[in-house]
Parts: C-alpha cells; structure tokens; sequence
C-alpha cells in the first residue's frame, strides 16, 4: 500500500497562502449589526420622546411633560378599553391553554382516528390570514351573520353576541390555540414515555394518567404558553376593529388607533403614551415569561429527538366520537368561515331572505380587478411579501451568522435585538416608525412611499425568520467552520460557501413563513398607510370601516389563496431540497 | 520544512485552568502525539495551534512565523496559518461532492481551474479515492469519509498536519489499517504532524513522539518505547497500559544494584538505575512478571509463593489475579494455571521506579 503514495506535483509548490483581505471581515459584521440594531431599536427612541413631550415633535418649541400620561389616565375610554381588554386577554388564554392542551394529548397521546391528518389541520387558524379569518367568522357568525340568521330569523331560537367579549374571545383563543398547541406537543415528544408506562403499569388508567401524570409534567410549558398568550392578546387589534366595533367595544390597541386616526388634533402625545405604556407592560411579561421557562426551554424544537416511541392512550369507545368532535371543531372554526368569506365575495348581500344565487353579483370581484386603490394592494403586498420577505431572511441570515458563528465583538446583542419586535405590540412599532421617518432625515426618504411601510413590516416580522433559521444553523456542526478556515476561507467566505448552502432549507422555509405573513399583516403600517402606497390588511380594514364588505370579503379570499399556493409550492420546493 | 515551537501555553476557562505553562517542540517532519484522558488540555493544545482557541499566556511559533504571541499581540487567524486539519466528525461539507471538498482550500487560495483539477485529482488518487471524486459524503463510508478529510487537509500542501482523535468514529478492524496506511502516507510526505488522542495503542504503533497530559501538564515526553518502559509517573504508567505499584525500602542487592524490598518480597526486587531516598514505588507490566505452578518440577524455586484468585481466558493469553501476601498482582501469562499456589517472580529490568 505503501508504494502507492508519492510525493505531490510541483503544482503544489506554487501555492501562495491565502490572501488577506482588503476590508476586516469585522467591517462587514459591523454594519450588519448596525443595521439590525438601528432598525429595531430606532423606532423607540422618538416614540418615548414624543411621549414626553407638549407639542408633536414636528411642531418647533415644547417642553418635556408628562401632561400626555395625565391625559390618558383622565380619559374614562382608556379606562374602560383596559378593562375590555384585560378580561379578553383572561378569556383569550384560559380557552386557548384548555382547548389547545386537550388537543395537542388528543393528537399526540391517544389512538384517536384520522390524528395525523388533524395535527396538519389544527395549524390552520395561524396560516389562514388572520383578518380572512375574522372577516369568515363575521360573515357566518356576526350579528347579521349567515348562520346567526338561520338560528335568530328563521328557527326563532336564541342567538350568541359575537361581538361581545365572550365572542371575541372565542375566536381570539381558537387563533391562539395552535400556539399552546404546538408548545405542549413539543413538550410532550420531550418527555419520557416511560413514566406514562409506569404509571400504567401501576394500575392506572388513561384518564387517570393524564391527569395525574401528564399534565402535571406538562405544568411548565402550559404557564409559559399562557404567559405568551396573554402578552399577545393584550396588543390585538383586528379583532376589536372588526367584531367590536357594532358594539362599541374598544381595545387597547384599537383605543389607540381611533384616537389617532379620529382624533382633533393629529398625531396627539397620549397615543404615544399609551404606546409606551403597553410597550413596558408586554416586555415585562415576556421577560417575566423568560424567566420563568429557562433557557433550555426556548428552543425546544432544536433537539426534540423525545424519549423514543410513545405507546398511546386508548380511547376506547370515545375514540369515534371524539374524532368527529375535532372534525366538528375544525369545520366550524375554519371550513365554513372560509366558505363564507368566498360566498360574501360573490353576492350583493349575505342573507337568509333570500337564495344566495338570486344574490350573485360578479361585482366584486371586478371592482377588485379594475379600482386602482384596490389592486394596487395586491400588488403592494405582494410586493412586500416577495422583496421584503427575501431581504429580510438574507439579512436576519446574515445576522443570525454573526450572533452565532462569529467572533465579533457585539455579537451577543444580536440575538434579543432578532427576538425583540416580534415582542413589541405591532401598532406600536407604527407609531414608532411613523415618528421616526418623521423625525430623522434618512426618514424622509421613504415617509411617502411603500418603503416606509415595507421596512416596518419587515422588521416587525424579522424574528420568525430568526426563529427558523437559528435551530438549522445550531445544528451545523461548529467543525464545518473550522475546517473552512483552516482551509484558508475567512468568515465571509464561510458564510457564503459552507453555512448558508447548507443553511438553504430553513432558508426557504423561513421565506414562505415570512411571505405569508407580510401578505397578511397590517399592525405595523395602519399609521403609516397613505394613499398610493395601499397594503392588503390596511385596505380592508379602511373598506370594512367605510361599510365595503363585498370587495372586503373579495381581498380577504385573494390572501387566502395566494397563502395556499405559497405554502404548497413551497413544501414541494422543500421536499426536493431535503431529498437533494 | 519548519517545527513548531510550542512555548509556556497556559489557558483557563472560567477559573479551572485547561493548560499549565506547557513548552514543547515538534520538529520538522516529526510525528508528535499528545496522549491523556479527556479534560487533560490535549484538544485545548491542538485548537491553540490550529487558531481556534487563544492562549491567555504562551507563544506558538511554526518555522519562520508566529502563530500566536501574547506578549507581542501576535495572533494570526486560524485561515492564515497554513495548516492541514483532520477533525474528529471529518466535518465534511455535506452540500459539496469529494471533489468540491477538496478543492475547497485551493479555491480559496485563487488557484486557477486546471491547476485544482490536477491536484485535486492528485491528492485524490493518494488517499485512493480517484473513483469517488464525484460523490456526495452521505454516500461514502466511514472510512471513505475520513480520507476525504485527509485529503482535503493536504490538498493545498500544508507544512503541518493537525488530527483530532480522527480514529474514533472507526470500527476496530479498519482502524488498525487506517493507522498504518495514515503513518505511512505521513512519512511520504513529510508532513510534521500533532496527533491527538486517548488511545494508547494509537499513540504507541504510530508516533516518533509520546506527549503524555494530564490536569494541563505534559507528565512525560519521549519515543513510545521510553514512555512504556520508563513512564517515571504513576500517572502514565497507569494510562499506557495496564501496571502493578510496589512500594518498599531501597536498598543495595548482591551484585551492587538497587532492590526494593516488601515484606512479600524479602529477596527485594533488582530495579535498573539509580534512586536516591528510603523508599519508593515500582511499577511492574503484569506481562513482565513470571510466574509458575509451586508444584511444577523444573519450575523457579527463588520468589515468594502466591495464591491464583481468579483467571480469565483471553484468546493470545490468560490474566490472573494473584495475591502476594497483602497485595494482590495483575499477571498476564501464556500458560494455564489451576487456581492455588504459584510462585512469583519479577525479574530484574522488569520493574521501574515511579514518583
């Protein structure tokens, strides 16, 4: 064997050892994070500025106050949208933890019919846009809604209140559900099967099993769940807009955004404070939350190998009806709103008085197709959704490198500042950013114009891409680097030859995560929307408002089917890069 | 052909300090290996030459250039020391084919295209994988993997070889023959080479040079035939290979040497060398020790008698416990033995003093 191996050619002899490169790769890393960090933390800066101050800060003169704070403490709407709003957030997350706790054991513990094809359907709430959703729950089950119609008008029977907090609080926890959801499944498949065996060995039956040893270990992951939905309904703003507006029920988000769109006095300092005041409430929370889950819990789908093969729970005779239940259950909450949305998009009105096909009327459809506010939103939007979407997984890629993979100097803040605006309530962030275009100078670049509204959405949205692609990137082995670098490769060149080809999976997968949710979010941008720079979320909400529900229902249906196409496209163009 | 010239290293993580002013010298086309349990600074050592990990004190000189100075802010990137490295997970890019693996290094150095083609084809056929250039590294076996790793560290001719346990993920069997066929491509070559590992019989069958480490410090230093014979330290004596320990009182034997005497061994036992003090520690190779049946006719009538207390079986060899008065020997032996008494000989240069 020996004799095979011969000294190298003299081609080898020319090998310089490689180049330095003109710029430091620190450079680059420097303005990667400067831009993160400006990006997220500018917009607070003038937002807790203008809070303070007596005039807006466009006007000259004006001294430091807090008179903004006093205002919105005096004001009895504010007090009475805290109220709504506190007892929505406790509607809101005890029926979100219940449902979605029974749900995630149904489905991963127990031999229920037709689990798997559930576990696929139970994320539907979180990939339907959520003001498609909405607008499908009030067209079927709204004051004047199909089905209450049926109930109220037709069979004479009592009917629900849709838009009274128990109402909104049905849909906001059927939203909320796949996020408690997810996070106790994942804690399930973490935990070890063998302690269920024991018990049941023990003598204990299914249900007693669940009760007493299930649930009680799952008893961490369920508080922080709660905790995370209860930070997030206090910031929610569709569904007061849209359900609580025939009652005259407000928010604290939609408090807001009233008294600025409706105010006397334009951009007026007590929003601002209110802004503020949410703002340190929502970041306690979700600091208290970090807290309390520990570190090894953030990331539990990085290592979620489980402890092996879970035998499950027989159900026995309630495992048929059980079933049905869910299929119930997925057919209220989804199926029909979303029928009913398509329905509401192809008739004049939605009533029982008469067959809906004496109602048909293409008209809505056509003013989609030809009024130019209205397909400038789809086109804006999708827009954002592709541009915006791509830079930013570039970009959140690039700094999720830094934080993780690299040896400079501030790497360690990148990851809170990835974390950070999906945190922050969305109507704030708007604010914010309305008043930092407004005040700095680069600002005025993009006030006018989409990029103002692209940037915003972009950032508020930049940690689910972070999300995704960091757990890929943890389990990158740490040699792939150092083997590049001892090959001669410096940290750009690792990035771009070794981590992000590798990386391209969760780079496309946060790229349709991202693409949806730029198509259906609106938070950010209800403050920044002029006309001519329209987006799909804020059109509907302006045409909802101004009593346009057809050509509404008509966008809403274009979102849901533009997130359809996306995300089958998207799980095949994944399926070939996972097989390649 | 440039040596390394490692020089009072020390390194702490946290408060527990990994590295304890370590110096030693590789010398050109010198096959070095660093030994010890893990946690010992072996890895440590090896990353501070390769540039993934800066040394809080020390300096790391490779011929002409230094590596790492503290003293002087010297610390050359990991991509700019030149080196070849084998890890232990090969850490071969999944997304690249062999060929594009590597290429790599000479791509990075702006080789021209017909240049890589050649060498990589080269370098290829040296570690006998020309066939698999355009495979993917999912589709190559362990021990395919690991070559590719050594190929592509010495595509771009490096002056030093680095390998990180690079063994461990093979089986036995292929193991032994990737030893020699690795040993064997590394003194072609020329290559000065640090070898990291855990694995005595690695260390002994393949290096010019034995480092033993232990809790941040080289215990002892020397060609695998002196660190076996004379580990000088219980510590390696322990880790090279399975050791008896006496201890008793020196004195003088018949025909002038030092002897060590127990109270199981009154005759004392003949130790080479000098030792000065009252007493001391002898280790003894449990293969070096004879012993015989009492009863055997022709068998050595001089040493203590010794009583066999368990024996295994173990293909080339038996292992015995025996016990000796109040301390009880490893023993390894061709010939069977029934349980009951031996007699037990160590003879002289079997034994040496340890600290």
């Amino acid at each position: 064997m020996m004799s095979t191996i011969e000294r190298p050619s003299e081609v080898t002899a020319q090998l310089a050892r490689p180049r330095a490169r003109w710029l430091p790769a620190s450079a680059g890393q420097a303005l990667v994070w400067f831009v993160i960090v400006a990006l997220v933390v500018g917009p607070f800066v003038p937002l807790v500025y203008s809070s303070l101050r007596s005039k807006p800060i466009y006007l000259p003169g004006g001294t430091f106050t807090l008179a903004a704070y006093r205002t919105l403490f005096a004001d009895p709407l504010f007090a009475r949208a805290v109220r709504n709003t506190v007892s929505f957030a406790v509607g809101t997350t005890a029926l979100a933890v219940a449902g979605g706790t029974a749900l995630a054991i149904l489905c991963t513990r127990t031999n229920l019919p037709g689990r798997k094809a559930y576990r696929l359907l139970l994320m539907a709430p979180i990939v339907i846009p959520p003001l498609g959703l909405i607008v499908g729950w009030l067209a079927i089950y709204g004051q004047s809604g199909y089905i209450t119609q049926v109930v109220g008008k037709n069979l004479h029977l009592p009917v629900w209140n849709l838009s009274s907090i128990a109402g909104m609080s049905l849909l906001g926890g059927v939203i909320a559900i796949p996020i408690v959801y997810l996070t106790v499944q994942a804690s399930l498949a973490g935990t070890d099967s063998s302690l269920e065996d024991a018990a049941r060995s023990a003598g204990a039956g299914p249900w007693r099993v669940i009760t007493r040893v299930t649930l009680p270990m799952l008893r961490p992951a369920i508080l922080n769940c709660a905790l995370l939905i209860f930070a997030l309904s206090l910031e929610i703003l569709g569904i007061p807009l849209f359900l609580g507006a025939p009652s005259n029920i407000d928010f604290y988000a939609s408090y807001l955004y009233r008294s600025w769109s409706g105010g006397v006095n334009p951009d007026p300092a007590f929003v601002s404070a209110g802004a503020v005041l949410l703002l340190a409430v929502v970041s306690g929370l979700l600091i208290l939350r970090a807290r309390l889950s520990g570190s090894e819990q953030r990331f539990i789908a990085a290592d979620a190998r489980g402890g092996g093969s879970h035998r499950s729970l027989d159900l026995g005779r309630w495992r048929w009806p059980a079933s049905i239940g869910l299929g119930v259950y997925i057919g209220i909450t989804c199926v029909i709103p979303l029928l009913g949305l398509a329905l509401m998009s192809c008739v004049r009105a939605l009533t029982t008085l008469e067959a809906p096909w004496h109602l048909f009327t293409a008209e809505n459809w056509h003013l989609v197709a030809t009024d130019a506010t209205l397909r400038r939103s789809i086109t804006d939007s999708l827009l954002i959704a592709g541009g915006g979407g791509a830079a930013t997984v570039l970009l959140v890629a690039l700094a999720t490198l830094i934080a993780h993979r690299s040896g400079f100097r501030l790497r360690r803040t990148l990851a809170p500042a990835l974390i950070y605006p999906r945190a922050v309530p969305g109507v704030i962030l708007g604010i914010g950013f309305f008043w930092t275009y407004l005040m700095f100078t680069p600002g005025a670049l993009v006030r006018n114009n989409l990029w103002g509204e692209l940037i915003a959405l972009c950032v508020r949205n930049l940690t689910l891409a972070y999300v995704v692609i960091y757990p890929s990137l943890a389990r990158i082995n740490a040699e792939f680097d150092r083997a590049a670098r001892s090959s001669g490769a410096g940290w750009w060149t690792i990035a771009r030859r070794i981590l992000l080809p590798i990386l391209r999976p969760a780079l496309l997968a946060a790229f349709v995560l991202m693409f949806i949710t730029l198509l259906s979010d609106y938070d950010p941008v209800v403050f920044l929307q002029k006309p001519g720079t329209e987006v799909l979320g804020v059109t509907m909400l302006q045409y909802w408002q101004r009593g346009i529900v057809g050509p509404v229902a008509a966008l809403a249906v274009v979102q849901v089917v533009i997130v359809a196409i996306v995300l089958l496209l998207g799980a095949r163009v994944l399926r070939r890069l996972r097989r390649a | 052909m440039p040596d390394i010239r490692v020089e009072h290293l020390s390194k702490s993580f946290s408060g527990t300090r990994v590295l304890d002013n370590i110096s030693f010298t590789v010398k050109d086309k010198e096959f070095v290996t660093l030994l010890g349990p893990s946690g010992c600074g072996k890895t440590t050592t090896l990353l501070s030459i390769a540039g993934f990990q800066t040394p809080d004190q020390g300096r790391i000189a490779c011929g002409d250039d230094t590596f790492v100075d503290r003293d002087a802010r010297v610390d050359l990137p990991a991509e700019r020391r030149n080196l070849g490295i084998v890890f232990q997970s090969y850490a071969i890019w999944p997304h690249m084919t062999v060929a594009q693996n590597v290429a790599f290094p000479l791509r990075v150095r702006k080789t021209s295209k017909p240049a890589i083609r050649t060498r990589v084809a080269e370098v290829l056929a040296l570690v006998e994988l020309g066939a698999l250039a355009d495979r993917y590294p999912h589709q190559l076996s362990g021990g395919q993997q690991q070559r590719v790793a050594l190929a592509r560290a010495i595509a771009s001719s490096p002056a030093v070889l680095l390998l990180d346990e690079p063994f461990s993920n093979l089986d036995a069997k292929l193991r032994e023959r990737a030893r020699d066929w690795l040993k064997a491509l590394q003194h072609t070559l020329g290559l000065t080479t640090v070898f990291v590992t855990h694995d005595q019989d690695e260390a002994l069958s393949m290096s010019d040079r034995i480092l033993v480490m232990n809790g941040g410090r080289i215990l002892r230093e020397g060609t695998p035939e002196e660190v076996y014979r004379q580990p000088r330290v219980r510590f390696v004596a322990e880790f090279l290979g399975q050791c008896n320990f006496l201890t008793g009182a020196i004195g003088t034997g018949p025909d002038g040497g030092v002897v060590l005497r127990t109270a199981e061994f009154g005759d004392g036992i003949a130790v080479p060398g000098h030792y000065a003090g009252p007493s001391g520690t002898i280790a003894v190779r449990p293969a070096d020790i004879e012993i015989s049946s009492a009863v055997e006719p022709g068998g050595p009538d001089t040493g203590p008698e010794g009583t066999v207390l368990a024996a295994s079986y173990l293909g080339d060899h038996y292992q015995y416990r025996v016990a000796v008065g109040t301390v009880q020997l490893s023993v390894r032996s061709q010939r069977p033995l029934a349980h009951g008494p031996v007699r037990v000989r160590i003879p002289p240069n079997a034994a040496t003093f340890v600290e």
